[in-house]
């Protein structure tokens, strides 16, 4: 199934990595890069991707803040966070904020392409290192 | 003949692009990529690399110990350390451990490829902020950057700065013991070697020694630190 991406981190170098693990499903594209809340807002309406996939803590506007916004402008938007918090607190947090999934990075080769193919198909998906809860 | 590049870091994703950084470089490959300090140890003595890029923040045992370590059993290993903070400690433990290179990961995007180019030129690559402290340094004796011994770090042995780690990673003397091939005993006499060399008392004091020291690098959730850049650590 065709998936539009859009990847959301203050570093190039994560931005380069993800898009580097999501490049390798043919049928998906990475329709666009921001790299904080603010850019993130203004390319989800211009650009409308299947799923934002958002870091938690980035200048100017943290993720959080971002994906709430994200829900209001465009509700049903699918955010999948993927975030160095390997936290329940933060994960509850990002749910309560309207986003389908939460991975951390740590384990993000193991965990990415799985948690975007189930949120773009409107599924939960959660994966922490530690503390695995079940949403 | 290619240009063979060692890459450790812990976190998958950022190997992830920085090998595609690095690969997109003609004339230069990743030979091997190491997830902890140990492991690029053992990688780049059986490698041998002609660069090794070394995170800091790495579990089991950091970057900068894993400089030191590799510039010991051989001083012609060229190394670039990746770090989250440029502090004056960062960076004067980084150049009295041997490093050539000095980058930002915040800024490894845009510098890790000049970095490489330098150390392939038989140069060195910093910072901006790491050239101004070694100029400061240097028209300053009296706090000349780079030092025989680091002045917070005089007393503990390589070993005890290894089971230092681990102890403040959480692990037990018994895990400690398995990871470094040493006795649970040999481990113990370490701990209370260290505990009365750095006068701490309880786990936690050595915890709090580790992270001062760039030991070990927590990650702190943006609600507690304030601050809203992320860290890569």
């Amino acid at each position: 199934m065709a998936v539009r991406i859009l990847l959301v981190d203050d570093h190039p170098v994560v931005r380069q990595g993800l898009r580097t693990l999501l490049e390798g499903r043919a049928e998906w594209e990475v329709v666009g890069e921001a790299s904080d809340g603010v850019e993130a807002l203004e390319k989800v309406g211009s650009l409308q991707p299947d799923v934002v996939v958002l870091d938690v803590t980035m200048p100017r506007m943290n993720g959080i803040e971002a994906c709430r916004l994200i829900q209001q402008k465009t509700p049903g938007m699918e955010v999948l966070f993927v975030t160095q918090h390997d936290s329940p607190q933060m994960m509850r947090e990002a749910m309560a904020a309207g986003a389908r999934g939460y991975v951390v990075k740590s384990n993000l080769a193991r965990d990415l392409l799985e948690a975007v193919e189930a949120v773009s198909q409107h599924r939960a998906f959660t994966a922490m290192a530690r503390n695995p809860l079940s949403c | 003949m290619k240009l063979r590049i060692l890459l450790a870091d812990d976190h998958e994703i950022i190997r992830r692009g920085l090998c595609s950084l690095l690969q997109g470089h003609k004339g230069w490959e990743v030979c091997g990529e190491a997830s902890d300090g140990r492991e690029a140890i053992e990688m780049a003595k059986q490698l041998k690399p002609d660069v090794v890029i070394l995170d800091i923040g790495m579990p089991i045992l950091n970057g900068l110990d894993a400089t030191r370590h590799l510039l010991q059993h051989d001083p012609h290993f060229k190394v670039i350390v990746l770090t989250i903070t440029d502090s004056d400690q960062v960076i004067r433990e980084a150049l009295n451990a041997g490093a050539r290179g000095f980058v930002l990961k915040s800024d490894a995007a845009r510098d890790l490829v000049s970095a490489v180019e330098a150390l392939e030129s038989n140069r060195m690559f910093f910072t901006p902020r790491v050239n101004d402290l070694v100029m400061a340094g240097f028209l300053d004796k009296g706090h000349a950057i780079v030092r025989n011994e680091p002045p917070d770090l005089p007393v503990l042995t390589a070993r005890e700065r290894e089971v230092t780690q681990l102890l403040a990673e959480g692990k037990s003397s018994k895990e400690v013991a398995s990871l470094l091939n040493l006795s649970t005993k040999t481990v113990e006499t370490h701990r209370s070697n260290i505990m009365r060399k750095l006068s701490l008392h309880s786990i936690r004091d050595l915890v709090v020694y580790a992270i001062k020291n760039n030991i070990i690098q927590i990650q702190v959730p943006p609600h507690l630190n304030g601050t809203t850049q992320s860290t890569l650590a």
